[in-house]
């Protein structure tokens, strides 16, 4: 038996996978365990918690498998910051303050959390981590890879060659020519956290119209296939927070203040629309051609994506005009390395046809029963949890799902999600206001089965939609049973649910219109759910009308069910 | 005694880990980088025992 554990840290997703003889046994993110958004510190709850799952101790592993090159990233940092002297000045301090005074250790920390020997703890290369997870758990034998980042070490963009248990480089883009950077500098000038808010520039996109390509053309185009970027109107090199200059506002005008209000129709939210479409559709163009680079140096029929860029949802929807199958990873930022990390050591033998990411932890139904009756809240059991939820939704409640394992990734795909109506309007109304208290502007998406997807969406893929990473685009956008997950340009991140034993399966049999809106079990600000204390604690802060976990059905006292 | 251990497991990785990184910034297209670097360490080193080791703190004034 080979086992061997991955992890990401000291990035912005901090996270541990455990792979045993080619298996993907666990796999979590620290955020879920720590109830820190984006938690980027040494994952040890997440180690823990997968060792757990895999019923091994940490002394049985034979390798623990730290995503990135330290020394490779250190290297790194003192090149950019003697070859930007001046600029670099500020970020020089802090950013060797926090290499030398921990990042560099990275590999001690593993061996010392853990208490195995130093010489266990090895490291892969960041898109090296990325690369092998889309390519190990795709289920295919060969294919074209694209890893798209904001920096990792020093590349930003990467293309492989995926065969059997091989990965192989073909072309890498280094620093700081970058699309991940690129697009971080317009979510940073409109007034959101870099690695947060960029799936909040993508919904704002679809309000706009992309009038500032010819400025942006000025500063970022492409040549022979690669990104080239003007770096003085970007500004990287001092503020990665901030990640625009001085320079870039002249261009595209002021910056908006994360506090300012952004909604549709009232000063400003016009500009921010067009820029954000600007950027949206440089980046599907620049995607476009990576992509055609990547087939042209494969010659592969699939293409397996990575890295933060992949979870652009729209992007990767066009990119099924160049290969027959795209397939992203339900994880694509960092976190989804930790698994990439371990795969890369511990192959698959065979292509797995069908990688479930369901691979968190189980909520404890006991425990959900305990909190909710010292709470005072009225709890009961149900034989037919999927009847109870169907019949809940057709009155039009808002109902928190807790099922079975965790999922892997960002998305809900109905194991810590919160299902509502698709249908009315006032339901998604009520889910940004009341529920979720996030931007007006921003989508909710659908969830529905392979024979409804088919009959009410134009350009289901399959594989994207399995795990919600791309965009399908609804046959009629005013159709009724649609009216809260239709985004406003008439697109929708679809999930494909296929398996039919599934509890949301089993709700979507049993809905009318076979459709549901399913979005995921957290606030603004907060990461997914994970344990029934958590999802007991959201139900208790947040007005949804039933909780079910598991058998376990919550409501507020005196609620009619 | 289990702490004397854990100390010592802790000091031989931390020197493993110095060991990778004379290793890997002593390549020829890395070199120039390496007196930077020992400077750095050597800096961190001073600033980590005199906030961290109390007795060494009057001896790091005269350094300077």
């Amino acid at each position: 038996m080979t086992a061997v554990l991955g992890v990401s840290a000291y990035s912005h997703e901090a996270a541990a996978a455990l792979v045993v003889d080619g298996v993907v046994v666990a796999a979590i993110a620290e955020e879920r365990l720590s109830r820190v958004k984006n938690d980027a510190s040494l994952p040890v709850r997440a180690m823990r918690a997968c060792l757990a799952l895999g019923e091994i101790a940490a002394g049985d592993l034979d390798e623990i498998v730290f995503f990135e090159d330290p020394f490779r990233k250190l290297e790194h940092v003192l090149v950019r910051a003697i070859g930007g002297f001046p600029r670099t000045g500020t970020l020089f301090a802090r950013s060797l303050a926090s290499q030398l005074g921990e990042k560099i250790w990275v590999l001690d920390a593993l061996a010392a959390a853990l208490e195995v020997p130093r010489g266990r703890v090895t490291f892969g290369s960041h898109h090296q981590s990325h690369a092998a997870s889309a390519f190990f758990t795709s289920g295919e034998a060969r294919a074209a890879i694209l890893t798209v980042d904001g920096v990792g070490e020093d590349v930003c963009t990467a293309i492989w060659l995926g065969e059997g248990t091989s990965l192989r480089c073909l072309a890498e883009q280094r620093h700081p020519c970058s699309l991940g950077l690129l697009y971080a500098a317009f979510t940073a000038h409109a007034g959101f956290a870099i690695n947060e808010g960029e799936q909040k520039l993508m919904g704002l996109a679809a309000y706009g119209t992309p009038r500032f390509r010819d400025e942006l053309s000025r500063v970022a185009w492409l040549e022979s296939g690669a990104l080239v970027l003007d770096g003085d109107v970007f500004d990287h090199f001092r503020d990665p927070d901030r990640a625009f200059g001085p320079r870039f506002e002249a261009r595209f005008g002021p910056a908006r203040r994360a506090n300012e209000r952004l909604r549709v129709g009232e000063p400003g939210f016009a500009r921010f629309a067009d820029l954000a479409a600007t950027i949206q559709a440089f980046t599907e163009d620049t995607m476009m051609a990576f992509a055609r680079e990547a087939k042209a140096r494969t010659g592969a029929d699939v293409l397996c994506l990575a890295g933060g860029v992949a979870l652009n949802a729209v992007a990767n929807a066009r990119l099924g005009a160049i290969f027959e199958r795209v397939f992203v990873h339900p994880a694509a930022g960092d976190a989804g390395a930790a698994l990439g990390a371990a795969l890369f050591r511990c192959p698959p033998k065979q292509p797995q046809a069908a990688f479930s990411a369901t691979l968190g932890r189980r909520a404890d139904e006991t425990t959900a029963w305990d909190l909710a009756r010292a709470l005072g809240l009225e709890v009961s059991r149900t034989d037919d949890a999927a009847l109870a939820i169907a019949r809940a939704l057709e009155h039009g409640e808002l109902v928190a799902v807790v099922d079975g394992r965790s999922e892997w990734g960002p998305r809900a795909l109905g194991h810590r999600s919160l299902l509502a109506p698709a249908g009315p309007v006032s339901v998604r109304e009520r889910l940004h206001r009341a529920v979720k208290e996030r931007e007006p502007f921003r989508p909710f998406a659908p969830a529905a089965g392979a024979s409804v997807a088919a009959a009410r969406f134009d350009g289901v893929s399959p594989s994207l939609a399995r795990f919600m990473t791309g965009v399908a685009r609804a046959r009629d956008p005013h159709d009724p049973a649609l009216g809260a997950v239709v985004h406003v340009d008439g697109t929708a991140r679809l999930q494909l649910v296929e398996d039919d034993a599934s509890l949301l399966a089993r709700v979507l049999a049993l809905v009318p219109g076979g459709v549901v809106l399913n979005t995921s079990l957290n606030a603004a600000g907060e990461p997914l759910c994970e344990s029934a204390l958590d999802a007991i604690a959201f139900f208790q802060d947040r007005p949804i009308d039933a909780l079910v976990i598991g058998d376990v059905i919550v409501r507020r006292p005196g609620a009619v069910s | 005694m289990k702490q004397l251990v854990r100390l010592s497991r802790r000091l031989r990785a931390h020197l493993t880990t110095l060991g990778a990184i004379f290793s890997h910034f002593s390549s020829t297209e890395r070199a120039f980088l390496l007196p930077l670097l020992v400077v750095l360490l050597l800096a961190g080193l001073l600033l980590l025992l005199s906030t961290g080791v109390g007795y060494v703190t009057p001896f790091v004034y005269t350094a300077f």
